[in-house]
């Protein structure tokens, strides 16, 4: 692969459990038995292409995303987005990506959506007339036009495009979605898909992680199945059928094949 | 990075304006600690007139200065930590951590909001001070007092600072910043002078900034002190800044690697 915007080799991340009480006042400082969050992940993104990320929950997937935009340092490995590598380019990473996690309290809530929008731009280092046009270009983009009113009165399907908004003011090479459409109805989900293949066709790489398999498969041009923190798959879905023997298999026979064999 | 800073300051500006009365409910607070102090300067100020000949006021003329600026020393301790914790209970501290910029001036937005909001209580303390109790202010010598203002900002943001490291880390209990705001207030002469406390507590209080920057700033004041005059209080704030600033920034830079090694950056 040429370039890839994205490439983890053998990244891996464990979480040590904190001392109790107990534990402080008997004097036992021994570290208790890790949580493997991810265990030698590798594998690189294109771009330009969409990979989806599937897994159940704790299989490490928000872990990895949280990783890849430098808000947890990896225990072991190498994550470079843009050639940039964490950890020691940090600040060139975060200008390189845009991450709309699945927390919708990540916005100031007593602010109007567009006064949020103006204050992440002006940290992105937009000034205040590249703000608001970006701004007016992704509420086009988006059909928004209730910018105005003030975060709190949002529906989840409102603060969830606004994440994905958020990460894209700085008009970032790579997109990292976790869980875009968690707890949207049909409608809102099918909306959020919509503006995924829209930025798709726009050119940007994304990197997508989801629970949901129809997701998944309609958007991306490859997966990866992680499972308790390991790759267990990753490729296109021709590839995946392939390599598990299933010519007309679905994601989720594959799905099963991974994590009942792992 | 004032872009940025400034982006900051008008974001909690516009947080604070969308409650309704916390301007209000902030300077009906100041107006009732000045009448409480009025009245204990009333009941008490007599007997503790021999202990303030060296500042040449009565004690509620010294207590709204050194409330007034105690105000300030509040911000330094305690805004930093206290906004590192509703950043994470709001959810939005990790979304600003994505965004790129030096922690420096994070840090500096996150504390310019409240010593702006701090130094409109002191205005307003002034005012009241001046207008309504009749204290003169008009031989205050303006450069000695924003020396000694910016020495103190710098002092106490670094103590701050330490303290915000606990939280990063600790997430609860912030023991620095406890034990300023409770004893550094009473020890370090805000509500009385240090002359009225035993010796062993004098000992004490000349250890503590605070005792420094109040005596300084009382002096500056009322008795007009120029540079020259105040260069022992103000050499220690100096040493102590000059300590401090990096020593905090640098602990700030290693909570905050810590956090991001053991992922606990959002959890409060």
């Amino acid at each position: 692969m040429k370039n890839p915007v994205l490439q983890l080799d053998n990244v891996s991340k464990a979480f040590y459990p904190p001392l109790s009480f107990r534990d402080i006042i008997s004097f036992n400082f021994k570290n208790k038995p890790p949580t493997q969050a991810l265990d030698n992940v590798s594998f690189q993104l294109e771009e330009g292409k969409i990979l989806g990320i599937l897994g159940p929950n704790g299989a490490g997937k928000t872990t990895l995303l949280k990783i890849i935009s430098t808000l947890i340092l990896p225990d072991s490995g190498k994550v470079r987005v843009n050639s940039y590598e964490v950890n020691r380019d940090d600040d060139n990473i975060k200008r390189s990506l845009g991450l709309a996690s699945s927390e919708e309290r990540s916005f100031y809530w007593r602010l109007t959506g567009i006064q949020n929008l103006e204050f992440f731009a002006a940290m992105y280092g937009l000034n205040k007339n590249q703000a608001r046009a970006r701004i007016k270009e992704l509420f086009e983009t988006f059909h928004i036009n209730y910018g105005r009113k003030r975060f709190d009165t949002y529906s989840a399907g409102m603060k969830r495009i606004f994440l994905i908004i958020r990460a894209l003011l700085h008009n970032p090479r790579l997109l990292l979605l976790d869980e875009p459409s968690k707890s949207l109805d049909f409608e809102n989900s099918q909306k959020i898909r919509d503006f995924i293949a829209q930025l798709s066709r726009q050119g940007k790489t994304i990197l997508l992680a989801t629970h949901n398999f129809t997701e998944a498969t309609e958007l991306s041009d490859s997966l990866l199945i992680l499972y308790q923190g390991r790759n267990c798959a990753w490729g296109t879905m021709n590839e995946l059928r392939h390599r598990f023997n299933r010519p007309q298999g679905s994601i989720a026979d594959i799905y099963k094949d991974c994590t009942c064999n792992a | 990075m004032l872009n940025k800073i400034f982006a900051q300051v008008k974001k909690d500006f516009l947080i604070l304006a969308s409650y309704k009365l916390a301007f209000l409910s902030n300077f009906l607070g100041v107006l009732a600690s000045i009448l409480t102090y009025f009245f204990i300067d009333k009941l008490f100020g007599h007997r503790l007139s021999g202990h303030l000949t060296e500042f040449g006021v009565n004690y509620f003329s010294y207590v709204l200065l050194s409330m007034a600026f105690f105000g300030y020393i509040g911000v330094g301790v305690g805004s930093f930590s206290s906004r590192i914790r509703a950043e994470q209970m709001q959810g939005t501290l990790e979304s600003l951590l994505l965004c790129p910029v030096r922690i420096e001036t994070i840090l500096a937005g996150m504390a310019l909001w409240n010593f702006i909001f701090a130094t409109l209580d002191v205005l307003f303390y002034i005012f009241l001070g001046s207008l309504l109790f009749g204290i003169n202010f008009s031989g205050a010598n303006l450069i000695s007092v924003l020396t000694i203002l910016i020495f103190t900002i710098v002092c106490f943001s670094s103590l701050g600072i330490l303290s915000a490291c606990f939280i990063l880390v600790l997430k609860r209990g912030n023991p620095l910043s406890w034990l300023i705001n409770t004893f550094e207030g009473v020890i370090g002469g805000v509500y009385f002078p240090v002359a009225v406390m035993p010796p062993l507590l004098q000992v004490v209080a000349r250890i503590l900034p605070i005792t420094y920057a109040i005596r300084a700033m009382e002096l500056a004041v009322y008795r007009g002190y120029n540079l020259c005059q105040l260069k022992n209080e103000l050499l220690f704030l100096v040493i102590f800044s000059l300590l401090l600033l990096p020593t905090s920034i640098l602990a700030f830079k290693f909570s905050l690697r810590k956090a991001r090694r053991q992922g606990t950056l959002v959890q409060y």
